[in-house]
């Protein structure tokens, strides 16, 4: 167990150290910065525009508060294996002797982080930019669900990175599964306006149950009322780590056997 | 003096890349595409609906995903070659870089088209109503302006990221702008005041503009701008742009060969 924190660990500080080095912590910060605003900003126009009754602009911005984590964290965490796929550095890693899971999860610690900060900064803009009103919200439970959303998302991500391992890039799926919460996740508009199909797909994602509990939390509700979707959001965040722990083992026996490392 | 033959092998290696790996174009499709049918979903409230807002939705959604290929392009140009490690033979010819990457950006131009295509396809297939445009013909010459409007703003973009490797970082920071302030899904007058000259400074808010008027039918223009006015500005701008991404890129490699720090991390 031991020997497992430390690959988990080694892996997250040498990825934290070239992350850093490639792109300073500073210009990072910016550029989270920048892109939330303009998302959000983009998204309240968008809002205000339409004009919908049901969808106000505070709706939208508190489901793009939430959605910040997926941006940051869902997509870098299933973007991992195609990163290093591309920068040639998954050849290495498939030979080194620790387990390819725990190598993945210490680097999926920095897109957890990222998630943090980029929440942070999102919900800095929902408060003094675009106006909404925090005075009666439950802050202890925001905080909690953004940490739980984080490591939810990190799961998932992992998982769906995990098949990456297998394509000639996760870039697709990394876009995909990043970017679709904004449709499906009940972030812009009610889940109820999605054909049957399709709520299906967003109750499988933890980021419904995210910024359903997020929108309860601002409306001041107490923990005990968000439990369902709390509950929710953990045990699919853990299911998607079981299967990655499944998935990376799978491709790593393949991988091994064949002697084919990355080459599938 | 032009060098044809460094924008002809520019856009021929480009092609090559494109179909070698040619699913690259999907990442740059995924964001619009979902974009759009945010707006077609908070639009209808979950009902069924048609007619012009579907179709400014789906017009919004290509243009969009036409900056999502040019920034895309323009972003990975660069730091393929850095990837690659074919910079330094790049920055070492004879030639100037501004003309490969020039060649580059016709062909992502080009694929920035059917990347637009391609969301009005799904729509068309999703929603049926997508593609009633008033004037096809005009309709396609405004495409094919904005497209060129947006690759001008990527191009003058890519110079900057010979500067740099943190090209792919800080490439995103550029995308939610361009959809914010073009006035694709969102008419600029929405924008605050101080925001609007921004937007007019940009070619493809003019484009964009063209875009509606070929194809809405009773469309009034932004700002009340006629349709002319949208072409001859948003050419001029274009042209300003290319001209700007000449002389930044001048600067950009000369520095980078005095100085010798292309590659240095």
């Amino acid at each position: 167990m031991s020997g497992a924190f430390t690959i988990v660990a080694t892996s997250a500080k040498s990825d934290f150290i070239s992350k850093f080095t490639l792109v300073h912590p500073v210009i990072r910060l910016l550029v989270i910065m920048c892109t939330n605003l303009f998302s959000m900003y983009f998204f309240f126009l968008l809002a205000s525009y339409v004009g919908n009754p049901d969808v106000s602009p505070e709706y939208v911005i508190i489901g793009n508060v939430v959605q910040s984590v997926s941006t940051s964290t869902l997509y870098s965490a299933t973007n991992i294996s195609g990163t290093e796929k591309h920068t040639g550095t998954l050849e290495p890693i498939l030979s080194s002797p620790p387990r390819l899971f725990f190598i993945f999860f210490g680097k999926s610690l920095f897109s957890i982080s990222m998630g943090f900060v980029s929440v942070s900064v999102s919900l800095f803009y929902a408060a003094f930019i675009f106006g909404v009103d925090f005075s009666s919200a439950n802050i202890g439970a925001i905080v909690l669900i953004c940490v739980l959303t984080c490591l939810s998302l990190a799961g998932m991500g992992l998982a769906i990175g995990s098949i990456g391992i297998y394509l000639r890039t996760s870039a697709i799926l990394a876009n995909l599964f990043g970017y679709i919460g904004l449709l499906i996740c009940g972030v812009n508009f009610p889940v109820s306006y999605l054909p049957g199909w399709l709520q299906v797909l967003s109750y499988g994602m933890p980021l419904t149950y995210a910024v359903e509990a997020t929108r309860s939390a601002v409306g001041g509700s107490a923990l005990g009322t968000m439990a369902e979707p709390l509950f929710m959001m953990v045990l699919l965040g853990a299911i998607y780590l079981t299967a990655a722990w499944f998935i990376f083992g799978f491709f790593e026996k393949i991988s091994r056997n064949r002697g084919s490392l990355d080459s599938f | 003096m032009m060098s044809a033959r460094a924008i002809s092998a520019g856009f021929k290696q480009q092609a090559v890349q494109f179909f070698a790996d040619p699913q690259w174009i999907i990442p740059s499709l995924i964001s619009p595409f979902l974009l759009s049918m945010v707006m077609i979903f908070l639009s209808s409230g979950g009902t069924s609906i048609e007619g012009p807002l579907v179709l400014q939705a789906v017009l919004g959604g290509g243009v969009l995903g036409m900056w999502a290929n040019s920034l895309f392009s323009s972003s990975t140009s660069v730091s393929f070659d850095r990837i690659n490690g074919t910079f330094e033979p790049m920055l070492g010819s004879g030639t100037r870089i501004i003309y490969v990457l020039i060649g580059r950006s016709l062909w992502s131009t080009l694929i920035g088209l059917l990347n637009a295509f391609i969301v009005f396809a799904i729509a068309e297939v999703m929603f049926g109503a997508g593609l009633n445009v008033q004037n096809p013909i005009l309709f396609f010459l405004a495409l094919l302006m904005a497209m060129l409007s947006l690759s001008s703003v990527g191009l003058l973009i890519s110079t900057l990221f010979v500067l740099t490797r943190k090209g792919g970082t800080v490439s995103s920071v550029l995308e939610y702008p361009i959809y914010v302030m073009s006035g694709a899904l969102v008419p600029i007058s929405m924008l605050p005041q101080w925001m609007q000259p921004v937007s007019l400074a940009l070619a493809p808010t003019w484009g964009v503009d063209a875009i509606k008027y070929s194809a809405l039918e009773g469309y009034e223009g932004m700002l009340g701008m006629s349709f002319i006015t949208d072409v001859l500005m948003c050419l001029a701008l274009s042209i300003i742009f290319i001209v700007s991404a000449y002389v930044v890129m001048l600067y950009v490699e000369r520095k980078v060969l005095r100085d010798g720090t292309a590659t240095r991390y």
